[in-house]
């Protein structure tokens, strides 16, 4: 008991995270009995959640740096126009079958870091506030999809690639693992890495890090890289599960990404939280996403709890910080008693 | 707000003028009263919530609510008087405007409360209010027979006509709230005291509050403000389409962002002028209506826009920091 | 004469710090009061806690009769309590006339605004005090010095019961410290109490009635200012009979570290040379807005030069980032601590490694075991207070906060160590064992620049002095001539000798 009560304090926020993971499971569990947990529904959802995933992860490396990148989506979607005129052949360059699906990948690869380092250079060199800067990219990057496609959607893509979207690995779909297997290295390169501390300071304090000789713009570039790099992988899912690209695809996941932080232990204003809180938010996420879909609740109502959610967590995060600092507060007293 | 335009707009002008003449080289039709006319009918709303934003804007936040309140505000209004049979403009008007006062209200508690990026705030409260409205209130379309009639006559009515070749072309009665918005805001900002109030929490709120202002009295104004001003703007805009849908509006808000960031207000608060905002409306507009007179599909609009906003985002910005940097401050 | 003001029993805390504690004081109309003490005594605290900006933990203010134990800023201002803060608390994007103004018509309780009155207040105000400006310029644009004229105006400009002042001349020159004392002598003779705040031991001479001595956090007492002298008044201030102990250059290396050559950058600093060898300390002192941050702050690679040259161990080099400027050996203890010096919510030992991940990192990965060798051995060096490396260091007061800057930068060995008002906001105990430090790393061949104002702190550490006014260096003292008698009070002469016109065209 002492053991757990030692965990709880070290760790407030991902202790009151899988806290609430656990108590939504079971509820849904109660509420939808054996239905919700079957493996077909297991497997339904693993199929959903990595396309969302990745832009959660995007939003999350970009709200660590205490910015926003509204652009992920845009992003995400001409990234896959991008790829579906490969794979369709209309920009294929005579190439054919696995030669194609590799020059699509190496396309979406360079067009996804492209655009994110686009942001990148823009708040390092401007220190343009990156919700702005990333308005002003997410609808260019928009537009350069709507200028290609008119804003119909591109199909007709090859078969072969189509098949990544579909295939599953020991009984879980392929994309899922990639999920994984991508939250995991990111996950180890924040906390192991130079490179992640040098992103938690950053973040944390932008100016002190320019002070200590951080360098702030490659920060920054690198960072917003890596963001645009995730939210072009989640392109790709989205293009290989609906076998098309097409501007405005997935909108509305914009909120919800940003939710997913909020409750992952991401701190807004920067250098705060961890991959794997952001991870068991995003399942949580699903969870409560497919009760929504078996009670057939309206598009509407599910804004309603997405927007009550948001409120919620946010006030919870506010009571808590208010509680903690008045630890700090106490223990700091204790230390200066002690030093006296 | 010491000189009346400044170097940012002056540039502004200078190109929608250049435009305005690139276009009517390439197309005479962009010449005719009809088209001018038109692109002032379709850019009155937006102004009216773009002079509104600039307000919050000026004190240092953000909101990205206002659509779903004025979507909330009118389509609650509109189907009261649908069902009582109220046939009163001046009534629309009103219950609108007070609707959206209050929930402007809301969205300031949260921000005091809350003390977060008044962005995440604002996201979360435009999916609760359209979520409410919709799931607690209507979800139902209307279309024009059911609207009261008062309101189609506002949406068509003209100031004046002009005898064109194909027809007469009127200018729209909607300038006439916008001119008011534009009007009173002037007067809040430059005249009043918590117009002042709204500036100093811009440039600084512990000072501001040093100074005498309470931030959270002025925080409270600032998004009434914003909030009846998008009451406002629902109205006219069910008026001009004459026709009620529950997902209307909702999704434009950042194109509205946009604008007012085209106008070179500063989003760190503090900075920001009505014209400015104005010609922010006033260019997405006209590339809006005129891309096609130009050859070029409407597809291509976001590309402009976004171009331009990069642009301007990126040399205010710019500036600012060449600005802060030769006095030593580092804000990143 | 009649108190009009009572604090008692006023305490205040923060993490780290008792800033306050348990303090009484009176304040009678028609006075002038001086609060004293060095740095981080709890001066500002104290007008912070009186004037409704901070809630005191304990004790209560009374003011004309009425008591509060929760004074907001509005209360205090309606019952006629008026503050030039430090930071001066004015509006960037604002005219100079509005920032003059706003506060009187707000308190006024004018609900519109007529802009002819801004103007003519703003008038009134500038002339009272006989300086001269644009009103329509915004407060961004003008100088550091015409800001704390701005600030002194709109305090004037309301009629206040009590005017507190913390610290008003920092930026000020000799003349317009003398002109302000006019002013101040004025008022009082009006009947206004005020209350002014400073660790210049001449001015506090000159005006004041009573002299209040903090240190610590704890009152010393009430005296007649007639009953002290420079001395004792020095001695309550420090708690020490004799000065800190002086610093002697002991190194045998001559060879320049660092040579500045007619660095020049339009606006801050002109023409500034110098040569510093291992081993010296030099003072940088002047004004603020006198040049010495500007020059800092382009030795460390923030704020470009225009013309001159930088030599280090007598290459040519310039320094374009901090980044280079680490490289080169340079490091710098920025002056605001809080905002530029610490990452606040994170551990002591990753503060420490901040300026070395490079270095602690092996393809890539942080090698733990080494960062916490390397935080441990500062933090026993520095003389840290801490229960661990781990502790967040926000927990900690500023004086062990500004040791773990310090050490973040010895950490990484540099040749040149500048120091910007190192000791500012910090506990008596801390700061002389900073000096102490400074002291040993001099010793052991560090070059170190330090800039302050507090005259006591440059003759007790620095074996050199360079005087800045207006962005020139108006005279070097070396050794011999610091050691001489009265050599204290030239340089707080020279310091105030900025030319008057140029300040306040």
């Amino acid at each position: 008991m002492n053991k757990i009560k030692k965990m709880v304090g070290k760790d407030l926020d991902l202790s009151i995270l899988v806290g609430l993971a656990l108590l939504v499971l079971v509820t849904v569990a109660g509420a939808f009995g054996g239905s919700m947990y079957s493996g077909r529904n297991i497997q339904s959802m693993a199929f959903q959640i990595p396309e969302f995933g990745f832009l959660a992860l995007a939003m999350m490396l970009s709200n660590m740096v205490g910015g926003i990148d509204l652009s992920i989506i845009a992003n995400a979607n001409t990234v896959a126009i991008f790829t579906a005129y490969v794979l369709n052949g209309t920009w294929a360059f005579g190439t054919e079958g696995i030669a194609r699906v590799i020059l699509a990948l190496i396309v979406a690869a360079v067009t996804s870091l492209i655009f994110g380092a686009f942001n990148g250079l823009i708040i390092a060199k401007t220190s343009a506030p990156s919700l702005i800067a990333t308005l002003g990219t997410m609808t260019l990057i928009q537009g350069i999809g709507m200028a290609l496609t008119g804003g119909s959607s591109i199909g007709d893509i090859d078969p072969l690639f189509a098949e990544f979207g579909k295939s599953v690995v020991l009984g879980l779909p392929l994309i899922f693992w990639l999920f994984l297997l991508v939250s995991l290295i990111l996950g180890l390169i924040l906390s192991l890495t130079g490179f992640g501390r040098k992103l938690y300071l950053y973040g944390g304090n932008p100016v002190a890090a320019r002070f200590s000789a951080v360098n702030n713009e490659k920060m920054s570039i690198l960072v917003f890289m890596a963001t645009g790099f995730l939210a072009g992988m989640a392109g790709l899912i989205i293009l290989s599960r609906v076998n098309s690209a097409k501007v405005g695809y997935g909108d509305s996941y914009l909120l919800q990404t940003m939710i997913v932080c909020v409750i992952g232990g991401i701190s807004p204003n920067g250098g705060k939280g961890k991959v794997q809180g952001v991870v068991i938010a995003i399942i949580m996420m699903q969870v409560m996403s497919s009760a929504f879909t078996i009670m057939s609740l309206s598009p509407y109502t599910k804004k309603l709890i997405w927007g009550i959610m948001l409120v919620l967590v946010l006030g919870l995060n506010h009571v808590i910080a208010a509680y903690s600092q008045k630890r700090t507060l106490k223990q700091s007293m204790k230390n200066l008693q002690s030093a006296q | 707000m010491t000189k009346k335009i400044d170097q940012f707009q002056k540039m502004l002008l200078i190109i929608i003028v250049i435009y305005s003449v690139f276009v009517s080289v390439k197309n005479p039709q962009f010449l005719q009263v009809q088209t001018v006319f038109d692109i002032v009918k379709t850019s009155s709303t937006t102004m009216i919530v773009a002079i509104g934003l600039l307000v919050v804007m000026i004190s240092g936040g953000i909101d990205v609510s206002f659509m779903a309140i004025a979507l909330f505000g009118s389509y609650t209004s509109l189907l009261v008087m649908i069902n009582t049979g109220i046939n009163s403009l001046v009534f629309a008007f009103a219950l609108s405007m007070l609707i959206g006062t209050c929930l402007g209200l809301v969205n300031a508690l949260l921000i005091n409360w809350l003390k977060l990026p008044p962005f995440i705030i604002t996201l979360g409260t435009q999916n609760l209010f359209h979520g409410i409205m919709t799931t607690f209130i209507s979800d139902k379309s209307f279309g024009s027979g059911v609207l009261p009639s008062c309101l189609h006559e506002f949406g068509q009515g003209t100031l004046f006509k002009v005898a064109t070749e194909n027809g007469s072309a009127g200018l729209t009665v909607s300038l006439i709230p916008v001119l008011l918005a534009g009007i009173a805001t002037y007067f809040v900002l430059r005249k009043t005291m918590i117009g002042r109030g709204i500036v100093a929490i811009g440039n600084d709120e512990e000072s501001a509050r040093r100074a005498g202002f309470n931030p959270f009295k002025i925080r409270l104004f600032v998004y009434a403000y914003s909030g009846a001003l998008a009451g406002m703007m629902g109205i006219i805009y069910a008026a001009q389409v004459n026709a009620l849908y529950p997902n209307k509006m909702v999704g434009d808000e950042l194109m509205v962002v946009a604008a007012v960031v085209i106008g070179g207000t500063k989003i760190t608060g503090g900075q920001g002028k009505i014209f400015g905002a104005v010609l922010g409306v006033l260019i997405i507009y006209l590339l809006n209506s005129t891309l096609i007179l130009i050859g070029l599909s409407s597809s291509w609009n976001n590309l402009f826009v976004g171009a331009i906003l990069v642009i301007a985002v990126a040399v205010t910005s710019y500036q600012e920091r060449v600005k802060n940097r030769s006095h030593l401050i580092f804000t990143e | 004469m009649e108190p009009i003001l009572c604090a008692r029993n006023i305490s205040k805390s923060f993490i780290g710090v008792r800033a306050l504690n348990n303090i009484d004081i009176t304040i009678n109309a028609g006075e002038i009061h001086c609060l004293a003490g060095e740095n981080g005594c709890g001066k500002s605290t104290l007008v912070k806690c009186i004037s409704g900006v901070y809630t005191p933990d304990h004790g209560e203010v009374e003011i004309s009769g009425e008591k509060y134990k929760n004074l907001t800023p509005i209360e205090a201002m309606n019952k006629g309590i008026q503050v030039i803060y430090q930071d001066l608390s004015l509006f960037q994007h604002m005219t100079v006339a509005e920032n003059i103004a706003i506060s009187k018509l707000k308190f006024e309780g004018n609900k519109t605004i007529n802009w002819k009155k801004i103007k003519s207040i703003a008038k009134e105000q500038l002339n009272k005090i006989g300086v001269k400006m644009n009103l329509d310029e915004t407060v961004g644009e003008i100088s550091m010095a015409n800001r704390q004229m701005v600030a002194i105006c709109r305090a004037l400009a309301q009629d206040a019961k009590i005017l507190f002042m913390d610290e008003p001349t920092t930026a000020l020159t000799k003349t317009e410290v003398d002109h302000l004392m006019k002013i101040m002598l004025e008022l009082k003779k009006k009947g206004l109490a005020i209350v002014f705040i400073s660790h210049k031991l001449d001015e506090v001479f000159t005006v004041a009635d009573t002299i209040t001595i903090f240190r610590n956090g704890d009152k010393i007492g009430d005296f007649n200012s007639k009953d002290l002298d420079e001395k004792s008044l020095s001695y309550h201030m420090t708690g020490r009979e004799i000065e800190y102990p002086r610093y002697h250059r002991t190194c045998k290396d001559n060879s320049p570290i660092l040579e500045i050559d007619h660095l020049t950058r339009k606006g801050q600093y002109e023409d500034i040379s110098m040569t510093i060898r291992p081993g010296d300390i030099i003072g940088l002192t002047g004004l603020l807005g006198s040049g010495r941050t500007e020059l800092a702050m382009s030795l460390f690679g923030l704020n470009p030069t225009q013309s001159g040259s930088i030599r280090i161990n007598g290459k040519e080099t310039s320094i374009a980032s901090p980044m280079a400027a680490k490289k080169q050996g340079i490091a710098l203890l920025p002056e605001d601590r809080f905002n530029q010096g610490l990452f606040i919510e994170r551990k002591i030992k990753e503060n420490i490694s901040s300026a070395l991940i490079d270095t602690i990192c092996k393809k890539g990965l942080i090698r733990k075991a080494e960062e916490d060798t390397i935080a441990q051995k500062y933090v026993n060096e520095l003389k840290v207070r801490t229960p661990s490396i781990e502790t967040v260091v926000g927990t900690l007061s500023g004086g062990n906060q500004q040791k773990v800057v310090i050490g973040k930068w010895t950490a990484t060995a540099p040749k040149v160590f500048i120091m910007d008002t190192p000791t500012v906001g910090i506990d008596i105990g801390s700061k002389s064992e900073i000096y102490e430090q400074i002291h040993k790393f001099a010793d052991g061949g560090m070059a170190i620049i330090f800039i302050s104002d507090e005259i006591q702190e440059i003759m007790a550490n620095c074996n050199r002095v360079i005087v800045l006014a207006n962005g020139k260096c108006i005279r070097e003292f070396d050794e011999n001539e610091l050691g001489q008698d009265g050599a204290d009070k030239i340089i707080t002469d020279l310091i105030g000798s900025q030319s008057a016109e140029e300040v306040t065209p």
